[in-house]
């Protein structure tokens, strides 16, 4: 289990995990360690939705450290509609988006959003790493190019990608929360995945060697015997993220 | 495959999308499976990526933005000053709204009293002048007129007894600043 997930499940007190909406009752009659609690739950995955958006660690965790604190200057408004964590992410998502509006950089044009049906046969790719691609994510190789492929996406397309494959949002939510229709995230979503699936296409078809072993666990199996560790110690280097449940 | 058709073989990996000629689609088509397949991969490694990249960020840079974050908390307001500022801050779009309701009545109270003394008032050059309130046929004209000297203004008063004023209001009338 990665950071993020364990601290969602942080006990306070050493045994049930203490309620959201406890700690925001707490919090919001002025109890710091309430708060505080929940930002030890919360920072590291408001910053990879932060990361993910602006590509950029201090900018990211200057929008998270933001977002906390108007969390917690507008906590008496909160009032239990949705879980403390949705209400977060939708604050930590409009200053990310407020960001990217006022520090605009150069990014590449979009095509034109309302139009996927007259662009022909530029459809999905029918083609997958094969093995574990979870364990594809051991690789530098990998990760530096998905690195590369997210920053080349356009500040739009990267912003639907992030909502919706890390925090499962509906089509319907990200509409909502950049202010367009859903069918323009429809779009966005759908060139956003087709440009990743590009970029990462010669890796797709002609994996490297140790990307291979990788996938497939060859290499941890090697190490191993070399080593002579068991092969499913979960070293810094080979911990695979655990797939988080929606 | 047109990628209209592929936006469907999304929606459906998203759960977006209940159709059943979708799903017979992916099931009988090899081609259509391994899209959403792809598209579910490409999740995978993006979701991935970023925990592990969030996982990266020293816990030392995160309990210093704890430290920033707790010297700006604002203690919640227990004093009954601070419960009126804050009622009024929750509801200043209603506050302001009766505000200038209030405003308006009470204008309107003054201009259509029944009656007023005159009131005497002195011109720039010294002399008394006698005013009067009286009642007027039609809302006022206010004409701006280009002159040599400026843009004028020219205000047409039409009283209920059939006069009309006019106040011109030359450029050199006019108060910088006001």
């Amino acid at each position: 289990m990665n950071k993020a997930a364990q601290q969602a499940s942080i006990s306070t007190h050493g045994r049930d995990p203490v309620d959201d909406r406890e700690l925001v009752l707490a919090a919001q009659r002025g109890d710091r360690d309430a708060f505080k609690t929940l930002f030890e739950r919360y920072h590291r995955r408001a910053y990879a939705l932060a990361f993910g958006v602006l590509r950029h660690e201090d900018d990211a965790l200057d929008v998270v450290q933001d977002a906390f604190i108007k969390a917690h200057k507008y906590l008496d408004k909160f009032e239990g509609n949705s879980s403390f964590y949705t209400w977060l992410y939708r604050i930590v998502m409009n200053l990310a988006i407020d960001h990217l509006r006022k520090h605009r950089r150069v990014k590449p044009v979009e095509l034109d959003e309302t139009r996927i049906e007259a662009e022909g046969d530029e459809g999905l790719l029918p083609r997958i790493l094969g093995g574990n691609p979870a364990r594809a994510l051991v690789d530098k190789q990998i990760r530096a190019r998905i690195d590369q492929a997210l920053d080349e996406l356009s500040h739009n397309h990267r912003a639907v990608l992030v909502m919706r494959e890390l925090e499962g949002l509906s089509y319907e939510d990200m509409a909502q929360a950049m202010s367009c229709s859903k069918g323009t995230i429809m779009s966005r979503l759908f060139h956003a995945r087709r440009n990743m699936q590009k970029r990462l296409l010669d890796l797709i078809d002609h994996p490297s060697a140790e990307l291979v072993e990788d996938l497939t666990g060859a290499g941890d199996r090697s190490r191993a015997e070399d080593d002579d560790v068991p092969a499913n110690d979960e070293s810094p280097r080979k911990r695979a993220p655990a797939a988080r449940s929606r | 495959m047109s990628a209209k058709s592929d936006l469907e073989l999304m929606e459906h990996a998203d759960g977006e999308l209940d159709d059943a000629d979708v799903a017979a689609r992916i099931e009988r088509d090899p081609e259509a499976r391994a899209k959403v397949d792809a598209v579910k991969q490409i999740g995978e490694l993006v979701r991935g990526h970023l925990e592990l990249s969030a996982d990266a960020v020293h816990d030392a840079r995160f309990a210093a933005m704890w430290r920033r974050v707790d010297d700006q908390l604002v203690a919640p307001a227990t004093g009954l000053w601070s419960r009126i500022s804050g009622w009024i801050d929750r509801y200043r779009g209603h506050v302001i709204t009766g505000a200038v309701s209030a405003g308006a009545v009470a204008a309107l109270a003054l201009v259509l009293r029944p009656s007023a003394p005159d009131i005497g008032v002195r011109t720039r050059g010294g002399g008394p002048i006698q005013v009067r309130e009286v009642a007027l046929r039609a809302t006022p004209e206010i004409d701006s007129l280009d002159t040599p000297g400026g843009s004028s203004t020219v205000i047409n008063l039409d009283d209920e007894d059939g006069h009309t004023t006019v106040i011109w209001v030359t450029p050199e009338d006019t108060v910088e600043g006001i």
